[in-house]
């Protein structure tokens, strides 16, 4: 059977142009164009992969390395353990100890609650409080949950089945006092953030805070730490190591017999210190009410302040000396010269002065053994205003004394144009003057040392320790000894002249020890010392009368031995002494002064120079042995 | 030829495990110098911590009453070595103590 062809199949066959040599030509032609496109794509895309290579690889490469480093490393800081502070023998009065502090990353937690429940059972907080808090901050990636555990607690935190990778501990630093409340108001304490609050932690800060280091961590994508970079690594710098001048037995000393004078006579506040006449430097510093560094949120702020710097008070007869110093040096009073005290009465324009008893006729010694104030009026009205300014002035009263302790009040002694027709007479009396027994003590050094006022000094060396080491091993002495040069910056010492030697050692020998021997403060007799001293009674005014108060005073007394080469002086200040019966400072605090002064002097190996009266007592007490 | 591209491939595998081998030495020293540095740090925390409790226990105001009113109480020395031995320790510092002895 024959097919019949498809219609127009012949001229299809016949007549194709891709069968003809006329087609062959334009083929080719658009084969080589396809090429070319192809070609040009590619280099198109390779042109632009160059030149998105070079726009990261060269203009934009520090930025992007930069963040990719910022992705990749993290800055770990070291905390640097604060110095310690040591009494003048290395006994340690402030420490530092490290502990854990414990966080949560609260994006990683899926059950808030049983891990609030968890951490609240173990260590004690309260879990609905915790549960608030981990719901509210949710989003962050650290939240403190509880600082400075103890090594139990730690234990037990470990031991919980908390979810890995959403707790940890970081090091803290938490600062100790061994001593538990002595020096307290000295030492200040330290806040939960390691800053100084009050005393030395205060004024020292810089030298004791040190340095904190750092070390930076390599990360993956998830955060997770999986190296140590080599650059970068700063050791922390330990803080200086600060020598004070304090004698932790002598505070001991003083503590107890502040603790004994507010069971006894339960005063306002006291205080009392130890000072050596020769350098300045203070043995002990203690205040009342006091508190324990160690429990810092017990502390309320009235038994904040440090009564020995930050607290002023008229000194009454405590300042008597210093004004007959003035008369004497100036040559306007003699040392034989009897004043006339008259019967006990003196009126002064619109204002009456009293002595305790009618003295009459008294030498200058005796003007200071009675401690008359009508005598005392008498030897200031020879000195003009102007003279009893410098010679107030020049025993260091008005001005801080410079002890660098924080709070220190400058005390207050008015410019004598405000002075009124009664002020060179209240002045000689220890009134109309108000100051800080810090000031009182070293003004009584000026006289103890033959006329030379000397700054108080507490702080008796700083050293850096030397044992920065870093994470390879070596010792970073470089930066050590360049923060041991700028940071410990100890006050220097400031020395005048207050009086002349002859006057400065005349008080202290004659009127000063007749005191202790047959005046006010004859309580404070020590068998083989020869003491001298000076007691102050001053009422207090009160605030509401503006006058001065009846039943509100200030007691003081300051001594100190062997008169022939003062070694030792002794304050105590009693404010507003609450139970009933004597309010003077020969009473009150002449006592508790002369315990302190004894039981120092002992300590010290300091010989008696009264061998006569000793051997009258035999037994020295407790500490005669040492 | 063939020995000499097995002579280059052989010594180029020789460097790579040389240098593999320090890497490790040096990764492995490393490691030791942390871990020291570490045991460093433990052991000042724990001498801060024991300093701490040893100044807690000698604080004057802790040794005053003991002092003031009688000797302070003292364990006497019952390590076994010195039991019998006719030698007192070091520190038996107290007269009378091997007195008898």
């Amino acid at each position: 059977m024959r097919v019949p062809p498809l219609a127009g199949s012949s001229n299809l066959a016949q007549g194709s142009p891709a069968n003809s040599p006329d087609c062959t030509g334009s083929d080719a032609t658009r084969r080589g164009r396809r090429q070319l496109r192809v070609v040009a794509a590619l280099l198109t895309v390779g042109l632009l992969l160059t030149a998105r290579l070079v726009q990261l690889q060269v203009f934009q490469a520090g930025r992007l390395a930069e963040r990719a480093n910022r992705q990749r490393t993290y800055v770990d800081i070291l905390p640097a353990p604060p110095g310690d502070l040591l009494d003048r023998d290395g006994r340690v009065l402030a420490t530092t100890v490290k502990l854990h502090s414990l966080y949560l990353n609260p994006q990683e937690l899926s059950d808030l609650w049983s891990v609030a429940l968890e951490l609240g059972d173990t260590l004690k907080l309260d879990a609905d409080h915790l549960y608030e808090r981990l719901s509210e901050q949710r989003e962050k990636k650290f939240l403190w949950i509880k600082r400075r555990l103890t090594p139990a607690d730690e234990e037990a935190v470990r031991k919980l089945p908390l979810p890995s990778g959403a707790w940890g501990f970081r090091d803290e630093y938490l600062r100790r006092y061994p001593q538990g409340v002595l020096a307290a108001h000295v030492l200040g304490l330290r806040d939960i953030d390691g800053k100084g609050r009050g005393g030395l932690e205060e004024s020292l800060d810089t030298a004791l805070r040190g340095h904190d280091g750092r070390r930076s961590l390599i990360r993956d994508a998830r955060g997770r730490v999986i190296d140590l970079a080599d650059d970068g690594d700063v050791p922390p710098q330990r803080g200086t190591d600060v020598t004070t001048t304090l004698d932790a037995i002598v505070q001991t000393y003083v503590e107890r017999e502040l603790d004994r004078i507010v069971a006894e006579w339960k005063p306002r506040g006291a205080c009392a210190i130890v000072q050596d006449p020769i350098t300045g430097e203070i043995l002990a510093m203690a205040s009342r009410p006091t508190f324990d560094p160690n429990d810092p949120e017990s502390v309320s702020s009235n038994i904040w302040k440090n009564r020995a710097v930050a607290w002023m008070y008229e000194p009454g007869s405590t300042f008597k000396p210093f004004v007959v110093a003035g008369a004497l040096e100036r040559g306007l009073l003699d040392r034989s010269a009897e004043i006339d005290c008259g019967d006990g009465e003196m009126r002064l324009g619109g204002r009456l002065l009293h002595d305790t008893h009618p003295y009459g006729r008294l030498s200058v010694t005796d003007v200071l053994v009675k401690s008359s104030n009508i005598g005392m009026s008498q030897i200031g009205a020879r000195l003009s205003n102007e003279q009893l300014f410098a010679t107030i002035h020049s025993f260091g009263f008005g001005r801080a004394t410079g002890s660098g302790l924080a709070g220190e009040m400058p005390g207050l002694l008015r410019p004598i144009k405000d002075w009124s027709s009664y002020s060179n007479a209240s002045l000689s009396m220890g009134q109309e003057v108000a100051v800080t027994p810090l000031q009182m003590i070293c003004a009584q050094s000026a006289l103890a040392n033959g006329g030379t006022w000397i700054s108080p000094k507490l702080v008796l060396s700083a050293a850096s320790r030397p044992d920065t080491i870093s994470r390879w091993g070596s010792i970073d002495g470089r930066l050590t000894s360049a923060i041991r040069r700028s940071d410990v910056r100890l006050p220097s010492s400031v020395v005048s002249r207050a009086t002349d030697r002859a006057t400065a050692r005349w008080l202290v020998e004659q009127p000063m020890t007749e005191v202790v021997r047959r005046g006010t403060g004859t309580r404070a007799k020590l068998a083989g010392y020869t003491v001298f001293g000076k007691t102050g009674t001053a009422q207090k005014l009160d605030p509401e009368t503006r006058t001065y108060s009846q039943t509100k005073y200030v007691g003081s007394f300051l001594c100190g031995a062997p008169a022939g080469d003062p070694r030792v002086l002794v304050l105590v200040v009693v404010d507003e002494p609450a139970t009933n019966g004597s309010h003077y400072g020969g009473t009150l605090a002449a006592p508790a002064a002369a315990e302190i002064l004894r039981q120092t002097l002992v300590h010290l190996h300091i010989a008696p120079d009264d061998i006569q009266s000793a051997r009258r007592v035999p037994q020295l007490g407790p500490e005669g042995a040492d | 030829m063939y020995f000499r591209f097995g002579s280059a491939l052989v010594l180029v595998m020789l460097m790579s495990f040389a240098g593999i081998a320090i890497e490790k030495q040096c990764l492995a020293l490393r490691r030791a110098v942390i871990r020291q540095q570490y045991r460093r740090e433990i052991l000042g925390d724990e001498y801060a911590r024991l300093r701490l409790q040893t100044q807690q226990l000698g604080a004057p105001v802790r040794l005053f009453d003991t002092l003031e009113h009688g000797r302070p109480e003292r364990t006497p020395d019952e390590s076994p070595g010195e039991v019998g031995s006719g030698r007192p320790s070091l520190l038996a510092w107290q007269s009378g103590q091997h007195a008898d002895q």
